[in-house]
């Protein structure tokens, strides 16, 4: 694992920011110990759903030790937040799965988000007070600079669980369901005007 | 900015014929002459790695009911 640059997270409860490090190079261990640390938060959660007669998320059997594998791909890249010691979120993207399809980026290279998520703690659904915020928006931040740096213009692409599509949908272009999706899920996709605005709004 | 990862030079002896198709994807793809060069790796990592396994590979084309698996050394 080793540190990108800087990053911060929000603590609601006190409404501040607290520094945290975007990391990548991420090894098969570095995700076997995050699924490790993430599980019993994560059995916590959703017991506290079943009692309450709440669905559980679309992702809660995501199991990142498995996807360890992936991490000897040249394909597949995995970025991290660290804060506190703890893995605060993960992503996993691929450099050859995406292919443009929005107007004036049809069949250009795409950086494809594979997965993203939260540490249990952080995810609302489960967590009661979720103790950071904003690590999907770092994330996101990360692919579009990590796209840029590859030659990829910083366009994004991904396909999102439903639960998640509001959040994409502030930041990305909505293609509607896939049917080439195995799941059917919604595609979602930054054009560069997006990116544009998206790396504006991020600046301090 | 991230820290920069190290990278390394190598020259690369393409034939004409090589060259004008590394050049008409790199215009084709928006990518540089590098970025192709890397996805090709990338791309045939993957697919090594899964014929390795023993999956195969095909090309269908669903209007002609064709379907052709691609062999690859």
């Amino acid at each position: 694992m080793r540190v990108r640059r800087k990053s911060s997270l929000k603590v609601p409860a006190r409404e501040e920011l607290v520094e945290a490090d975007l990391v990548d190079e991420l090894s098969n261990d570095d995700l076997i110990n995050a699924h490790l640390d993430w599980g019993p938060a994560r059995l916590e959660g959703l017991k506290r759903l079943r009692e309450a007669g709440r669905p559980w998320p679309e992702h809660w059997h995501w199991d990142w030790s498995k996807k360890a594998d992936l991490l000897d791909l040249l394909a597949y890249h995995c970025f991290g937040i660290v804060h506190g010691g703890r893995m605060q979120g993960l992503m996993m993207v691929s450099t050859i799965a995406g292919k443009g399809r929005l107007p004036g980026q049809v069949g250009k290279p795409v950086l494809y988000i594979e997965y993203l998520e939260s540490a249990p703690w952080n995810y609302r659904e489960l967590a009661e007070k979720p103790e950071f915020l904003g690590v999907g928006v770092r994330l996101l931040e990360a692919a579009v600079e990590f796209s840029g740096e590859e030659g990829f213009g910083g366009r994004v692409s991904l396909h999102s669980l439903s639960q998640s599509t509001e959040f994409y949908r502030k930041h990305m272009t909505d293609l509607g369901l896939d049917s080439g999706h195995p799941q059917g899920l919604r595609y979602f996709e930054m054009n560069m005007e997006q990116v544009r605005t998206f790396v504006e709004g991020r600046k301090p | 900015m991230p820290t920069e990862l190290t990278k390394r030079t190598m020259t690369l002896n393409l034939t004409d014929a090589e060259m004008r198709v590394l050049e008409s994807l790199s215009a084709q793809k928006d990518l540089s002459k590098t970025a192709v060069i890397r996805q090709a790796l990338r791309l045939y990592q993957l697919l090594d790695a899964r014929l390795s396994k023993g999956e195969k590979l095909f090309f269908e084309d669903k209007a002609k009911h064709e379907k052709a698996e691609l062999m690859m050394i």
